[in-house]
């Protein structure tokens, strides 16, 4: 595990060894997908996670002392996730931060639950910046459990919202998803938004994930169908290579997408990319002085502008940051069920907008933007010429929906 | 109708693609025994290459490059790792070959970065060749088709109408006897294995420009291109066209089909008791498109296992 | 001899949970279930001569299997918590009858690709069998107590797993002793010999395939019941290219080496995955390097090293070890270093933070900075990889002058031909070395 630049080992340690006082530090563990072929995706996350650490330890730490991150390679799966959620939580870890996957999410909350019914007294608690399957607040909600990312009804109503407000949804929509669940739960919003959207659903495609090399053939469905927006929350190869047919194709419709912002879609899409759209969860135009100051110190510590998953990782740990100050040690440690209580009741103003926790399944009520690939926007995305310009921006409480009736969460009360 | 045409079109440009890939890989293995799990490195590292090239010397000499470096990479692994662990066997070799994909995607991670590249098809060629329907079908497709089928063309007729064709074939059949005849049989499968990795790095630099160039690409190929020269016939280059053909429209009209089993069921009246048992009843054939391939291959196998047009022995 | 080794080996495997931290302890298990799976693997693959590239699917089947029987039956009754595996055994025994079936009826490669093929199969109909596989996130599940135990703790399920793989592993070996382990033997060793003396093959095939699927099916109910859950990542072609890849580093010559391999492996690769980003480079690396250079596995080396001490006496060849060791000690610091310098170099954010400031910025890296134009930052891999190359050299000519070329590849070759069809070595030193 690699400790953080700002943490010396050296200060807990000694007071550790200092008798009476047992101050422990806290400790944030990190289990992300840092390498293989998802790497990409958790490189990111531990980019955000890694600036949100460093500027809480600038203000000052937890307790008189430093936080210290840890993180950990979960080698790609869920079975190496699980192994190294142990490994961190024998190392001392309290909080568990991770993004890069809906399956390991998944994994993770449900480890975690284990471990906090078998361990009463020695809770984690898990902050997912990313895992954006529904089911994480549905049917497996869990009282230690946080998450700081929207999920599949979040992101379509707000591009939904916005692109019917500006005049480019039409009413013939294709929904074209990746064949699993995140991909189901975009699905199942789409067609769920068609009444207040004033659309038709015209067709409904899933296809494996991450296996088809050649979409020709569903860009032949689409343009057979004559929709006039495509919806989709395909990430990755499978939403670039589809982008890149249906230009090829010379299909006019619009797409309506989750995570256009990923580095290098831009780079490779270039002007095939202008006219579409992607809800997000910040975008620096929107924002004013706060936004660019946020963009100016991040690009400066990390080397590159906070894009597609850094904003809302770093947001959350800053929820995380201001849920700690304000929870008093125990015993010198963290009591995780009241850093959880007072998780829940967090509110905070972050660069993007106002954030704060539903308690009853523990989803954030995250701003939303909805964007489009345009040359006029102020901020380039990859070096191109081509950035993202916001076309409408909701608060957290405009772009949030309903708790789920499936999530029946256990209090530790 | 249109979407058959369109489907038939773009499955075999499809097919065809897998051809160029595959094609190395047929020969390699028809002539040493040795199935390459490094051959879809090949073709990324050949994208790669175009990619790193084309910034210097243009589109066309960068692909031409790439070819020629990719070759030599090839020749380079046959040389110094290949021909040390030939006399361990077959499984040695197999792991060798797997080993170096992880060493070459790791170490285009390393230098190019986790995310896609910026290899993009030149403007002048980035154009429609013909419109169908509300369709435009894009002239770089038919381009990739063309060089596939040029490169088909030009191995047959190498392998069959040239001495050294004779040499090659003739080694594949016995190669002691060939070098007993007083034939480099060690230069010949230097060769053959460079010939085979440049071909698929010539079609990685032609694919990765109007597909995606990631680091994945080899990944995302590597296992069709195995179904495709199972099914085909291992050693057999006319093999491989037809199963690769075979493989693109069958995967490519796979998609517009949004039927399952229950739905032919319902014929004969037992659409409920179908749905009723569910899983693999009520799967939805163009859900099913990229698992496909391997339900053939595993036909072929069981039923005709030296492939379609591999020799009965 | 055997014995004793066996014995503190077994006590010390025992005592383990008092001497590691929890974190390392998971990590055992699992080096336990790979060492288990990879000594199930060598039945089919080292025993038997049938290489399978769909190992996988087996594990997979046990532990789906394992997983729904933890939801359906609670951890009580019939299975309770610590007869789960026996589930996994069935499971896999069932399915290993009928691929094995179909499987067997071809040798070589066409069967390498089968058995490929149907692990592929499995793994892309996996994800769109919502009810058997659970979808991407999988199905989870809980151990539940029984017999006294709430196996809440990783020291428990550490002791579960310890005891069934003990077991496992002594009914492979005492399979490996029957008169039917001695004809999958003989299925590698000379197949045309085996069909005229009448016996059936595709039946001798058939079995060996479904006991490994068997052995398999038991590492696969282990992990389900050590994660507690099972998802269709457990298919991938990656899971079963690892155990080929763990069962010959390892060694198939003698009976632990998979084990030995796996267990090194796998903590290879919990270990170092943490340390650097680039841990796949380094595991590929290794892989290409074994299979150069160590053929035989480590049951090779440790054979060979053996037969050196047998001739030569411990005194002069303990040198040529000790040379040996620091030239890889010192290359492997050469190519780790120069590895970690370029990757960091070559990063996206190295590079746009160099464009911002003025020079190239320092790289911090093993608690040091360092800066990329200095010379002395290049000289450090040269130095080092220089000096690993002389007492490489060095200790080349030593082995040279040991032992004449010709003879230690005879030997090697004369020495594995011998003993394999007398027994499997346990630890790869072979009978004669209790004379």
């Amino acid at each position: 595990m690699k400790k953080t630049r700002l943490a010396s080992a050296a200060l807990p340690a000694l007071l550790l060894l200092a008798a009476g006082a047992q101050a422990a530090p806290v400790k944030i563990g990190m289990v992300e997908t840092l390498s293989g072929p998802q790497a990409s995706s958790g490189q990111a996350y531990r980019a955000g996670v890694r600036y949100a650490i460093d500027r809480l330890n600038a203000a000052g730490g937890w307790n008189g002392e430093p936080v210290q991150l840890l993180e950990y390679d979960n080698q790609g799966g869920p079975s190496g996730a699980s192994d190294k959620l142990k490994a961190a939580i024998s190392d001392g870890v309290q909080i568990i931060v991770q993004g890069a996957s809906s399956a390991i999410g998944g994994q993770i909350t449900e480890d975690v639950r284990k471990y906090n019914l078998r361990n009463p007294g020695k809770e984690v608690v898990y902050i997912n910046v990313g895992a954006e399957a529904l089911e994480l607040t549905g049917e497996k909600c869990n009282f230690h459990h946080f998450r700081f990312a929207g999920n599949a009804d979040v992101r379509v109503q707000a591009l939904v919202k916005a692109m019917k407000e500006n005049k480019s949804l039409g009413t013939k929509v294709y929904a074209i998803n990746q064949n699993y669940s995140w991909g189901q739960d975009m699905e199942k919003a789409t067609v769920q938004n068609a009444a207040a959207g004033g659309y038709q659903v015209v067709e409904k495609t899933l296809h494996d994930v991450n296996k088809i090399q050649d979409f020709a053939p569903y860009v032949s469905k689409i343009s057979a169908s004559g929709a006039e927006t495509v919806m989709t929350g395909n990430w990755s190869n499978d939403l670039l290579l589809m982008m890149k047919a249906s230009k090829a194709a010379g299909l006019k419709a619009h797409f309506a997408t989750v995570f256009l912002d990923q580095p290098g879609n831009i780079s490779n899409a270039g002007d095939l990319a202008v006219g579409h759209y992607v809800a997000h969860v910040f975008n620096a135009e929107a924002s004013g002085a706060e936004g660019d100051r946020f963009v100016a110190d991040y690009t400066a510590r990390i080397g590159h502008a906070p894009v597609f998953v850094e904003p809302q990782t770093v947001f959350g740990l800053e929820m995380v940051a201001d849920a700690l100050k304000r929870t008093k040690p125990v015993n010198g440690a963290l009591d995780v069920n009241a850093f959880a209580k007072t998780l829940e009741g967090t509110r905070l103003k972050t660069p993007g907008g106002e954030i704060s926790v539903r308690a009853a399944d523990h989803q954030a009520l995250m701003p939303m933007v909805v964007s489009v690939v345009s040359k006029d926007a102020r901020y380039k995305a990859d070096g191109t010429a081509f950035g993202f310009k916001p076309v409408k921006a909701f608060t957290g409480e405009e772009a949030s929906t309903p708790a789920q009736a499936s999530c029946k969460m256990q209090r530790p009360d | 109708m249109d979407w058959i045409a369109f489907s038939l079109l773009n499955g075999i440009i499809y097919g065809l693609l897998l051809f160029m890939v595959s094609a190395g890989l047929t020969l390699i293995f028809g002539m040493m025994g040795v199935l390459n799990f490094a051959h879809a490195s090949f073709y990324m590292l050949g994208a790669y290459f175009a990619y790193s090239l084309q910034g210097v010397v243009g589109f066309v000499p960068a692909i031409v490059g790439a070819t020629l470096l990719a070759g030599l990479v090839g020749a380079g692994v046959e040389r110094w790792f290949l021909r040390r662990v030939h006399r361990y066997g077959h499984a040695h070799e197999l792991l060798l070959t797997f080993g170096l994909s992880f060493v070459i995607a790791e170490l285009i991670k390393l230098f190019f970065g986790n995310y896609p590249v910026d290899y993009r098809i030149p403007r002048s060629l980035d154009v429609a060749a013909f419109v169908l329907g509300q369709q435009q079908y894009p002239a770089y497709r038919l381009l990739m088709g063309a060089v596939a089928l040029a490169m088909f063309a030009a191995i047959y007729l190498l392998l069959t109408r040239t001495r050294v064709g004779i040499v090659v074939r003739s080694a594949i059949y016995k190669p002691r006897m060939v070098e007993a005849l007083g034939h480099n049989v060690q230069l010949v499968f230097m060769g053959v294995f460079g010939v085979g990795a440049a071909l698929a790095g010539l079609a990685g630099a032609i694919a990765g420009a109007f597909y995606t160039t990631s680091p994945n690409m080899a990944l995302e190929v590597g296992v069709m291109v195995f179904v495709v020269v199972v099914v085909g016939g291992l050693g057999s280059l006319g093999g491989a066209m037809l199963a690769s053909l075979l493989i693109g429209v069958l995967t490519s009209l796979a998609v517009g089909v949004d039927r399952s089993a229950a739905d032919l069921l319902a014929f004969l009246g037992a659409r409920d008791w179908a749905e009723g048992v569910g899983g693999l009843l009520t799967l939805k054939l163009s859900s099913l498109a990229a698992t496909l391939p391997f339900a053939l291959m595993l036909l072929i196998l069981l039923l005709r296992p030296s492939g379609l047009m591999g020799d009965k022995d | 001899m055997r014995t004793p080794f066996i014995l503190t080996g077994v006590a010390l495997l025992a005592a383990l949970p008092l001497l590691v931290s929890a974190g390392l302890l998971n990590a055992s298990v699992q080096m336990l279930i790979a060492a288990l799976f990879a000594c199930a693997y060598s039945l089919l693959a080292g025993r038997a001569g049938m290489l399978s590239f769909g190992h996988a699917a087996y594990f997979g089947v046990g532990a789906f299997a394992t997983v729904h029987a933890m939801n359906a039956l609670g951890g009580s009754g019939l299975l309770p918590t610590p007869l789960l595996p026996l589930v996994g055994a069935v499971a896999g025994l069932a399915f290993g009858l009928v691929a094995g079936w179909f499987a067997t009826q071809r040798s070589g490669t066409v069967f390498a690709m089968i058995t490929l093929a149907m692990a592929e199969l499995l793994h892309a109909l996996a994800p769109q069998l919502k009810g058997w596989f659970g979808g991407e996130s999988g199905v989870s599940s809980m151990r539940m107590p029984a017999w006294g135990f709430d196996f809440g703790s990783t020291t428990q399920v550490y002791y579960l797993a310890l005891a069934w793989v003990l077991m496992a592993l002594a009914a492979l070996y005492f399979h490996s002793r029957t008169p039917l382990g001695r004809l999958t033997l003989a299925l590698r060793e000379n197949p045309h010999r085996l069909r005229f003396l009448g016996y059936d093959m595709h039946g001798l095939g058939v079995s060996a395939f479904a006991l490994s699927a068997m052995f398999s099916g038991i590492a696969g109910a282990l992990q389900v019941i050590s994660n507690e859950s099972a998802n269709y990542a457990v298919f991938d072609a990656g899971v079963s290219a690892g155990v080929v890849l763990n069962c010959f580093i390892g060694g198939v010559g003698s009976f632990l080496g998979p084990a030995l391999g796996a267990a090194l492996m796998t903590f290879f690769g919990y270990s170092v995955s943490d340390q650097t980003q680039v841990w796949l480079l380094y595991q590929g690396m290794l892989f290409v390097l074994v299979m150069m250079y160590m053929p035989d596995g480590l049951t090779g080396l440790v054979s060979a090293t053996a037969s050196l001490v047998r001739r030569h006496g411990f005194a002069r060849v303990l040198p040529l070890g000790l040379c040996g060791g620091a030239a890889a000690v010192l290359v492997a610091a050469a190519v780790v270093f120069g590895v970690e310098m370029l990757q960091r170099l070559f990063s996206q954010d190295y590079r746009a933070l160099a464009r911002l400031s003025a020079g190239p910025p320092p790289i911090a890296l093993f608690g040091r900075s360092w800066t990329a134009s200095a010379l002395f930052t290049w000289l450090v891999p040269a130095g080092l990889l220089a000096a690993g190359g002389l007492l490489g050299w060095g200790a080349a000519r030593r082995l040279r002058a040991l032992s004449p070329a010709s003879a230690t590849d005879d030997e090697k070759h004369a020495s594995s031909s011998e003993s394999t069809p007398e027994s499997t070595p346990v630890l790869g030193l072979s009978e004669q070395v209790r004379a």
